[in-house]
């Protein structure tokens, strides 16, 4: 005999009422907005790069990309600019990176809280918030004016080296932090003074994110204008446009751009403007892929982990 | 044998110390020297010209040859469009923080964070370029300015330009809130949107303040892509679109034609000295934020 359920057990169900599918509907309308923000910032980008290779396809040449510019006539080139770009950017380096790289290491793994190390953080962060164009104008008081070198790339590099020191030096103390305490502490255990902790067991671990951080800043180098007006020049230098000396004028691809189109005087602004900002950006590029490859390889060889 | 070794690396030891701290003086040194070379090259508008430190504030009467150094044109002109970057690229910077935290999937992040580094890495000339080549044009067609050129134009292009900034740092802002705010706010019922608005926002309010102000300390100096697309007219801008000048572009345009020890040089060095001075305030003002959450 069949027992036949008499009751109906009411299911229990949400109701909902006009509140709550108005708050669903904000929800997913938000959702829907911050994708759309995030998405923006992508397009917003592609449409950049693609614009910038529209405008500036045409003009590319090996003629341009290796040419010396014109004062007065069309037809100038981009190659002293490009050299000069480079020769600022591995000075600049020079410079920076060892004292960076110290600056940072004695603050993450020697400096005890206190006095001296609170001084230095916050001068490294006054330091990176000077406003490029005034780092600049100290740059043309120190060397220009008080050393008498006149425009010279050395003078620049010099300058940007103030300029990027502390971005550098952020970017050791943080790679340094990512390594984990136990590696130092193994380390010690078996005898390693401090230093040879570092030298030999923290700086390897921590060498891919430095190399990462390293050659993004360099991208930043590169395109560095207002703080080499006036330290580096604005003109390529006289006696050779390929010369190794540092104590010459040396006008970088970035402020040839700006020079030409504010203050220069030949007929084809627009095409050696759309030229050089292609090639800045292309620069830009390559330094950003190139540091995501480099940091990658360098973790994977030294530590034996993918990142 | 083992103790000549030992003695040896504790001399490294030691000559290590001593080299990673000169390193960390050089950090002091540099801004020393900087504030102590620009108080004294910036005075001297003050000291040797004998101007009077209201007239460089308030007055507009700028005219060099005269000895007249009114900056407040170029004062005003540096806060709008700083202001103007900050009203459209805040907002929008911290939405996209508030997105990558707590929204976006790994692979969407994957794409937007290189992005974003490849915008921080765009020099400050492109975007100049950039600014003079789409926007001025579309300003010069579509709205009452009749070049093209003035705040609207600069204030667009910066905005562009602190949206790194904004992004990364507001994002960390959200992060670094515990988790606990959002599984508390979801358990009471709250959609994800109304737990972002309702509790990380004013949770994560100090992490935005100093994502806003750094993003400011940014726009303030910028130099070259403001100059290409502000007009560089030496009058306060009479509305949105009107070309004004700043004191950087102010900078750029005359340092070049300035003689040493000239009254315009003077009077550059001092618009230099207040932009450092607008800079550390704003560095300051972090601090004191982050103070306060302590």
């Amino acid at each position: 005999m069949a027992v036949v359920a008499t009751t109906t057990v009411s299911e229990p169900r949400i109701v909902a009422d006009a509140g709550v599918r108005r708050r669903r509907f904000v929800d997913g309308l938000a959702t829907v907005i911050l994708w759309g923000l995030g998405a923006s910032v992508i397009l917003m980008l592609a449409a950049f790069v693609i614009y910038l290779f529209y405008l500036g396809a045409s003009a590319i040449s090996w003629q341009f990309l290796t040419g010396s510019p014109e004062e007065t006539t069309a037809g100038g080139g981009i190659g002293p600019e490009i050299y000069n770009s480079f020769y600022i950017l591995i000075l600049t380096l020079i410079f920076t990176v060892p004292i960076a790289l110290a600056a940072g290491v004695y603050l993450q793994e020697y400096a005890k809280p206190g006095m001296f190390r609170t001084i230095v953080q916050f001068s490294a962060e006054s330091l990176a918030t000077v406003p490029s164009i005034v780092m600049g104008l100290f740059g043309l008081l120190v060397f220009v004016y008080y050393f008498h070198w006149g425009f010279s790339a050395l003078g620049g590099a010099v300058t940007l080296t103030l300029l990027n020191l502390p971005a550098l030096m952020r970017v050791t103390q943080e790679a340094l932090s990512s390594v984990p305490d136990s590696l130092r502490e193994a380390s010690m255990g078996l005898g390693a003074t401090r230093w040879q902790t570092i030298y030999r067991t923290v700086i390897p671990s921590a060498i891919g994110r430095m190399t990462t951080g390293i050659v993004l800043i360099a991208g930043r180098i590169f395109g560095e204008t207002a703080a080499l007006i006036f330290t580096a020049g604005l003109s390529v230098s006289a006696n050779h446009p390929y010369e190794l000396n540092p104590m010459r004028s040396a006008e970088t691809l970035a402020i040839h751009l700006w020079y030409t189109h504010s203050e220069s005087i030949v007929p084809d602004v627009d095409r050696i403007g759309n030229g050089s900002a292609l090639v800045l950006l292309v620069m830009v590029l390559i330094f950003n892929v190139s540091a995501r490859v480099a940091g990658r390889a360098l973790t994977k060889r030294f530590t034996g982990r993918s990142s | 044998m083992i103790a000549v070794q030992a003695k040896r690396s504790h001399t490294i030891e030691r000559i290590a110390v001593w080299v990673l701290r000169a390193a960390a003086t050089f950090v002091i040194v540099a801004i020393a020297a900087l504030l102590i070379y620009l108080c004294f090259e910036g005075s001297k508008t003050f000291t040797v010209d004998h101007l009077p430190i209201w007239q460089f504030l308030f007055t507009s009467d700028f005219d060099p040859t005269a000895n007249k150094g009114g900056a407040a044109i170029f004062i005003v002109g540096t806060i709008v469009v700083t202001l103007f970057a900050l009203c459209i690229g805040g907002p929008f910077g911290i939405a996209v923080g508030a997105f990558l935290s707590e929204i976006a999937p790994p692979r969407m992040a994957g794409i937007l964070k290189p992005a974003i580094e490849v915008l921080v890495g765009i020099p400050s000339v492109v975007y100049g370029w950039l600014g003079l080549r789409l926007l001025v044009p579309f300003l010069r067609e579509h709205t009452s300015s009749a070049s093209g050129f003035g705040l609207a134009a600069a204030g667009i292009v910066l905005s562009i330009m602190i949206l790194p900034t904004v992004i990364s740092l507001s994002e960390d802002a959200f992060r670094s809130l515990p988790g606990a705010l959002r599984e508390g706010s979801m358990a009471l019922g709250s959609t994800r949107w109304q737990t972002i608005v309702r509790v990380l926002l004013p949770s994560a309010s100090s992490g935005l303040s100093v994502a806003l102000i750094l993003g400011m300390a940014r726009a303030i100096g910028e130099t070259l892509a403001v100059q290409m697309v502000l007009g560089n007219a030496t009058q306060f801008a009479n509305g949105l679109f009107a070309p004004t000048a700043a004191l950087t572009t102010e900078i750029v345009i005359d340092m070049p034609g300035a003689t040493q020890g000239s009254f315009l040089e003077h009077e550059l060095f001092s618009m230099a000295l207040f932009l450092l001075l607008m800079a550390m305030a704003l560095i300051l003002l972090v601090r004191f934020v982050l103070r306060k959450r302590v």
